[in-house]
């Protein structure tokens, strides 16, 4: 009796220990899914601006952002500090192949990434009764949806400027399981497409200027969408892919196809943002990067407030270490007329070889850091010997310039301090810009033409002459308006990504690297200085196969309907 | 300092007080008769015991009933290892268990085991595997990590005393595993402790110290040569050279520390010889009722670095731990029995402020001329890339402790039903145990200086970022496991029939830190049958289920079957070959799974969680930049995971000869494992997710051990030899490969594992052959680069030129063990070998030097001087030098960084004295031992540059000298 007593007794322990309790919940509730993102009854979307803010997050930055290196030290504009080989210099000699791509500059993954987030927000987010109104009445999901496909539509950008025509993707959000082995569209439906989100999208954005730009200024506005489609056409119309394809006939690399049309098409897309009188150029230049809220900026990256530029690209041989890792070239020097707006080869633009620096266009010197410059309250050193040139494993300059755009004013600081870094994908000049070049190809070189130049040259404060021409030869051809331009372009737009891709879209990049890069070797005798130009890099490009970047090989041996660019 | 040892004699001495206490509470000193039972254990120490009932799974059985493959170790084998686990006990003593040493010290958990998110708490760091102590060496069963039971308990404690280990078994084949259910593929190694034993109360004390020596450490360059080879490298890199002669001549002559300075870091920071301490008491004993066994155990290892007498606290890496074991087993009455165990351990560690590894790290890296220790004016020296002084960092960054205490508590009850069916009892189990782990941090960083003599004057300019003392608490881990077990078993002779079955429930629980809790579950039957211990057959099934799968597909079937066959015990041998103890063949074959370590947290579910995905996740909103968190889809969700499988088949023969003087034991083994987790070969980046592991590979591994052991006695002397010996092959039968053009990039049909790389084919000897070569992308090669085959003559070195550079041929590792004793003195040593094995040494600091450390040119090693000059073109053994950082043409996988990894060890070697019993008799002691014990006392490796097992950069291999006392009452 007394055993069989134990014997329950036993027997309840044991089944009480191995009965299972409800202490905890079945799933674990902190990773939610879906219905909990894209919330039926949350009036304040909470989870749903929070995945679209995820959307913003892999927006790209654009400093330093190819193995420490800004993209733009791969064109002939600028080359890295570091010693041996970099991103940049492997994507300047060609020193990559769809089995060793450069991991910073091959965004096909992330950019998918990208793409399908803001598939999952736009496929989603029509559940969300979300209240809150814009000032013209509708609710804010309808801009935020546009917003998501605004990115998506910028990631297509991103991926067709490198690659040609890429698999669009739709709406759809794949699982596992699902077909994946999407084919590629052809260049013209993948304008076609973003031009088409583009239109699709505007009227449901953010009007500009954004309300409350303290919480909103980074977001997608009207303007951005206007200024996507008028790159977008740009590209589209431009030699690369209009008339000069790569591979003729070959609809994945470009049109098949000249057609003037498409000038008018991107010259109309700049000139309606332009028209919108929305945004205007800022008064001082350098202030256009570190200042944030300017009339001339319509999208960015968030870039913080840090020194992370100064520290990565300034001099170095200051106490504040600093790295100096983006060198502009003598060519982009030789690129800044006088500051009559004369190009320096001109006889009559008082330029001396002598003294290279003195009387040059205002924004050569809010570009780029030369021996004799001010810093950080010192004159700058890059003569052979000096304080700010490199010795040892340390990168420092190795054209004797260092990049100056987009830092603070630190001429007569005594260190640096946090300054607004944000990126800027889109800013006015490049509209007015774009307009300049494609109304020249379509028009010839008018009035409007000619004002974009005499615009920026009057707030570069180059001076108007007598003729209020900023130095601009009067009666010029297309031909020479085009090169105008270009040049233009290319000095105003320096190291913001966008020479790397002008010279490939203008089909002269085989040209361009085709020569040496320079620097400046500069010798101080008793405190003259004799000016040496030297050779500091040889590029190499292979064309026309290099005018596009190869799909990475893994993408092409598992996906059966993938094709690779012409050459790779 | 000397509080430390205080402590540890008011220890050693509380341990006897406590030892004679018992030993005044107890019987009588015995009679010399009474005694003939010590006498007789002393005699057999060294023998290798041989019990009739052997540890399996859950329970123990009769030996010569086992079908399955099992080899085991017992106490004496384990305890003369000097270490602060067994697992160093291990290498070389069982067949089919292959080891691998990584670090010579602990690696201590100080980092937060969960993310601490500033809008939502705390988030597990989800799918944690099971928190082991063992973080020095690896282990493989037969190609597969074991699963760890100590005492019937599913958990990773490597830390018990040896002297407390009855014995440590290695459960290998599938039938003898199977009881795991999801968790059977691996193997199981099973640790049984010394349980209570009546008898009148027996004390053992043991105190034992050692020194630790650090082997294997690279041998840096002095700095005049150091500096000769950095200007080659630069000029080879066409690069202006960095040092003329003055410098040159300063930095061996070393005139001018403060500017040319030449450290060798090595000797700067660690120090020869570090000890290590052990003590040991264990009381055992108790009448027919109830017995009980205690035992305590401190342990004291010491780290290799270098301390200031300046610190009041200890800097150095350093573990304390203490144990406690106690057991009590009482019969409640005639049919209920008892057993509590409860398990304690607290670990306090500390390290430098710098962390260990951060500081080994930087060892390696930091050059003999970057920095004087001090400068003239007292500084610590630095310079504005190295930031920090490496010893400054040693002694004066403070110190980092981590704490933990485990408490683990067993219940065994047995009820015996024989009353109602003979040989019927009901079992049942219970085990509770907690683990936490946390940290305090105390660093602390002080600034470096740089002197530089301009114009006559001298400057100092700081560098760095000096950082005030910490006083941060870190929790690492928590962890609850609860696992109860119920069993009703059954176990009878009919005749010469046996029959033993057993019907089994359990269900385990773990809580890692907020994870919810895992709850894996069995059901499980096994029958044995044996007819005259002649035939045997025996069956198995197990119902397993986990929590963390899909509802509804949680629970798989598993099953297991073995047979076996003693011809020695027929009739036509028996009696006619006396001399042949056991013939036995037996099978095993099994259906096991492996699931409930990689199941995954609920990756099933297609989830969001917020800021851990790709890019972090944060975005700042508007001007005032104010950070905002994100959500993010998860990987894709799986919805089919499922366990992997395997099928199981051993085969073996057991061997006994001359009364069981010889033993042979021989085992064949075919492993199959199917629906491995993979990622899938069509992992398109299209998607835009990142794809979930499947289960898709299938892998083979097969191989066999053989173990021989002879144990003989002539008069005095006693004497054992026991040699194992391993091989093992494995196989990727089936992996979803994606589409490869040429037949050597396949990995299909390769061993597991296998390294794919460039067929590295000598050096380039000259510009032309160089010029004329296929290279990589985009790289010009020179002289004295690696030249590497273009295996499909694309005229380009590029992944289809990767063919297997690893060996093909099957593992094969060994161990010896060989002991004497004669008259109380006791000698015995172990060698420990792995053959077939290669080593890739491509850790650059040491194989190519000047690596890029912050902005300057790393250290150099003595390797490099073996480098390709045009003039030693034809005796180099290493490329050609280069400080580029950026250089990466021969740092690319290639068989020339594939070194011949096989090697030989004395891993053990003890001599131990028994002091004779007459002295002995006299002080009432049972038995007094003074031993000395060594480990890695020596190593042959065929490539001896680096240690074969622990890696260049990783806390050192040690050699232990070890002596001590063992007291026995």
């Amino acid at each position: 009796m007394k055993q069989s007593r134990m014997m329950f007794l036993l027997a309840g322990c044991l089944i009480s220990l191995l009965a299972c309790r409800k202490d905890y919940e079945a799933i674990p509730l902190e990773k939610v899914t879906i219905e909990y993102v894209f919330d039926k009854d949350d009036s304040l979307g909470t989870y749903a601006n929070k995945f679209l803010n995820s959307i913003y997050s892999k927006l790209p930055g654009g400093y330093n952002r190819v193995g420490g290196d800004l993209l733009d030290a791969a064109s002939d504009d600028a080359i890295s500090g570091l010693s041996g080989t970099s991103g940049v210099s492997q994507l300047a000699t060609g020193a990559f192949t769809p089995y060793a791509t450069i991991g910073d500059e091959t965004p096909w993954g992330n950019a998918y990434a990208a793409i399908r987030a803001a598939s999952i927000f736009v496929s989603n987010i029509d559940v969300s009764p979300v209240k809150e109104k814009l000032p013209n009445g509708s609710s804010i999901r309808y801009a935020w949806k546009a917003e998501a496909r605004f990115i998506r539509a910028l990631f297509y950008f991103e991926l067709l400027k490198r690659y040609g025509g890429i698999p669009l993707m739709g709406d759809k959000v794949r699982e596992l399981g699902d077909d994946v082995q999407v084919p590629r569209s052809s260049f013209a439906d993948c304008v076609q497409y973003i031009v088409g989100e583009c239109d699709a999208i505007k009227d449901s954005l953010r009007p500009n200027p954004v309300v409350a730009p303290e919480l909103n200024s980074h977001r997608v506005t009207r303007g951005a969408a206007l200024a996507l489609k008028a790159r977008v056409l740009l590209y589209a119309a431009s030699p690369l892919f209009n008339g000069q394809n790569i591979e003729p006939g070959n609809v994945l690399t470009g049109y098949t196809s000249y057609d003037k049309e498409r000038w008018k098409l991107a010259a109309d897309a700049a000139r309606d943002l332009i028209n919108e009188n929305t945004f205007s150029l800022l008064p001082n230049f350098k202030h256009i990067f570190t200042t944030q809220q300017n009339s001339e900026v319509i999208f960015f990256r968030q870039g913080g407030n840090n020194t992370t530029i100064e520290t990565t690209n300034g001099p170095i041989g200051f106490a504040q270490v600093a790295r100096g890792r983006t060198n502009p070239t003598q060519e982009l020097v030789d690129a800044f007329p006088t500051d009559a707006g004369l190009p320096i080869t001109d006889p009559l633009s008082g330029y001396n070889s002598n003294d290279p620096y003195a009387h040059r266009d205002p924004r050569l010197a809010m570009s780029v850091l030369y021996n004799g410059a001010r810093w950080l309250n010192t004159e700058i050193q890059t003569f052979q010997g000096g304080q700010h040139i490199s010795s040892g494993a340390e990168p420092g300059t190795k054209t004797a310039y260092y990049m100056r755009k987009f830092m603070g004013d630190f001429e007569n600081a005594a260190q640096y301090s946090n300054i607004s870094h944000d990126w800027i994908f889109f800013r006015y000049t490049e509209v007015l810009l774009n307009f300049a070049e494609a109304e020249n190809e379509y028009s010839g070189p008018t009035a409007a033409v000619y004002q974009v130049l005499k615009d920026l040259r009057s707030r570069a404060g180059i001076t108007a002459g007598d003729n209020g021409m900023y130095g601009l030869k009067e009666g010029m051809s297309t031909e020479e308006m085009r090169n105008t331009i270009r040049h233009e372009r290319r000095i105003e737009l320096a190291f913001e990504e966008h020479r790397f891709w002008d010279i490939r879209r203008w089909k002269i990049a085989a040209q361009v690297y085709g020569k040496p890069l320079h620097g400046m070797s500069i010798l101080k005798e008793a405190a003259v200085f004799n000016y040496n130009i030297v050779e500091v890099f040889k590029p190499v490009f292979t064309a026309p196969r290099m005018y596009l970047y190869p799909i990475p090989y893994d993408e092409v041996v598992k996906n059966d309907n993938m094709r690779q660019n012409p050459g790779w | 300092m000397a509080y430390r040892y205080i402590q540890q004699y008011i220890f050693i001495l509380s341990c006897l007080m406590l030892s004679f206490y018992v030993k005044a509470q107890g019987q009588q000193p015995a009679t010399p008769g009474g005694d003939t039972s010590a006498l007789v254990l002393r005699t057999r120490d060294i023998f290798i015991p041989s019990p009739q009932r052997i540890p399996v799974l859950y329970g123990e059985v009769s030996r010569k009933s086992i079908v399955g493959s099992i080899a085991t170790v017992y106490t004496n084998q384990l305890s003369a290892t000097p270490a602060t686990l067994y697992a160093y006990a291990l290498p070389g003593r069982l067949a089919g268990l292959y080891t691998q040493q990584t670090s010579g010290f602990r690696n201590p958990g100080t980092g937060n085991n969960f993310d601490v998110d500033i809008f939502v708490g705390n988030i597990p760091k989800s799918g944690a595997m099971e928190p082991s102590d063992n973080t020095e060496m690896n282990l493989w069963l037969r190609g597969q990590v074991p699963v760890t039971i100590v005492d019937g308990v599913q958990r990773d404690v490597f830390s018990i005393d040896p002297e407390n280990i009855e014995s440590i078994s290695v459960l290998k084949d599938g039938l003898s595993t199977i009881l795991l259910g999801q968790r059977s593929s691996r193997g199981v190694l099973l640790v049984t402790t010394k349980r209570a034993r009546p008898g009148k109360p027996r004390l053992s004390f043991t105190a034992q110290t050692g020194i630790q020596q650090s082997l294997s450490l690279p041998k840096p360059l002095p700095a005049w040569e150091y500096a000769y080879l950095l200007n080659e490298a630069l000029q080879n890199d066409g690069k202006a050279p960095l040092y003329k002669e003055a410098d040159f001549l300063a930095f061996r002559d070393q005139t001018s520390p403060a500017t040319h300075p030449d450290v060798n870091w090595y000797d700067a920071i660690l120090r020869n010889n570090a000890p290590l301490s052990r003590y040991n008491l264990n009381i055992n004993g108790g009448g027919n009722v109830a017995r009980y066994s205690v035992s305590l155990n401190y342990t004291d290892q010491q780290g290799i670095f270098k301390t200031s007498s300046a610190n009041t606290y200890n800097t150095n890496a350093r573990l304390k731990r203490y144990l406690i074991n106690t057991d009590v087993n009482i019969d409640v009455s005639r049919n209920l029995n008892v057993g509590m165990q409860i398990f304690g351990r607290l670990q306090e560690g500390t390290q430098p402020g710098a962390g260990i590894n951060s500081l080994l790290s930087d060892l390696l890296a930091t050059p003999s001329v970057a920095y004087p220790i001090h400068n003239p004016n007292g500084s610590w020296g630095g310079t504005n890339n190295l930031t920090t002084n490496l010893l400054s960092q040693t002694i004066n960054s403070g110190y980092i402790q981590d704490n933990s205490k485990d408490v683990m508590a067993n219940i065994d009850l047995r009820y015996d039903m024989g009353d109602w069916l003979p040989g019927l009892s009901v079992k049942g189990k219970g085990n509770l145990s907690i683990q936490s782990s946390n940290a305090f941090d105390r660093s602390k960083r002080e600034l470096v200086y740089r002197m530089t003599v301009a114009q006559g004057d001298t400057a100092y300019t700081k560098y760095g970022q000096a950082i005030t003392q910490k006083n941060d608490f870190i929790t690492v881990f928590n962890a609850q496991y609860f696992f109860g077990q119920l069993s009703l078993n059954y176990d009878r002779q009919f005749g010469l029939h046996g029959i033993s079955a057993v019907v089994l429930a359990d269900r385990r629980q773990t809580i890692y830190n907020y994870d919810l809790p895992g709850k894996s579950t069995n059901l499980s039957a096994k029958v044995a049958y044996n007819y005259a211990d002649k035939y045997f057959i025996e069956g198995a099934l197990n119902r397993s289920g986990f929590n963390r799968y899909m509802p509804g597909k949680q629970y798989g079937t598993f099953f297991a079957g073995g047979i076996g066959w003693d011809m020695a015990q027929e009739h036509f041998i028996k009696g006619k070959a006396n001399w042949l103890n056991q013939l036995k063949l037996r099978a095993t074959y099994a259906h096991t799974g492996n699931g409930i370590d990689n199941s995954g947290y609920y990756i099933w579910r297609q989830d969001f969680s917020e800021n851990n995905g790709i890019g972090g996740g944060i975005y700042e909103q508007g001007t005032a930049r104010s950070p905002a968190s994100g959500f993010q889809e998860n990987g894709l969700a799986n919805v089919n995971i499922s366990w992997e499988t395997a099928r199981k088949l051993d085969v073996g023969i057991d061997v006994s000869l001359f009364d069981n003087q010889l033993q042979i034991t021989g085992d064949y083994y075919h492993d199959r494992y199917a629906d491995l987790l993979q990622i899938r070969g069509k992992s398109i980046a299209l998607s835009g997710a990142s794809y979930p592991p499947e289960n898709i590979g299938v892998n083979l591994y097969y191989g066999g051990e053989l173990t021989l052991t002879y144990q003989g006695r002539m008069n005095d002397l006693n004497y054992f030899i026991t040699a194992n010996g391993s091989i093992e092959q494995s196989k990727v039968l089936f992996m979803d490969e994606q589409r490869r053009d040429y037949d050597w990039n396949k990995r299909t049909g390769m061993p597991v594992g296998m390294r794919f790389g460039y067929i590295a084919d000598g050096f380039f000897q000259s510009a032309e052959e160089a010029a004329g070569s296929a290279t990589i992308a985009g790289y010009k090669p020179i002289p004295g680069d690696i030249k590497y085959k273009d295996l499909n003559g694309d005229g380009t070195i590029n992944q289809f030129d990767e063919a297997p550079i690893g060996t093909f041929k099957p593992r094969i590792y060994y161990g010896i063990s060989a002991g004497i004793s004669w008259k109380g003195f006791e000698l015995s040593a172990m060698l420990q070998g792995v053959a077939n094995r290669t080593n890739y040494v491509a850790n650059f600091a040491t194989e190519m030097g000047f690596q890029f450390v912050n902005f300057t040119y790393g250290q150099a090693y003595e390797q490099i001087t073996g480098r390709w000059t045009p003039e030693t073109a034809n005796t180099a053994t290493y490329p050609r030098l280069t400080a580029d950082a950026n250089h990466n043409y021969n740092k690319a996988s290639s068989s020339f960084w594939v070194r011949n990894g096989s090697y030989v060890r004395l891993k053990n070697l003890n001599i131990a004295y028994n002091l004779p019993y007459a002295w002995m008799h006299r002080l009432r002691l049972a038995n007094v031992k003074v031993f000395a014990n060594a480990q890695n006392l020596f190593t042959h490796a065929a490539y001896d540059f680096v240690d074969p097992e622990v890696g260049v950069g990783a806390y050192p291999i040690q050699r232990v000298l070890n002596t001590g006392i063992n007291i026995k009452f």
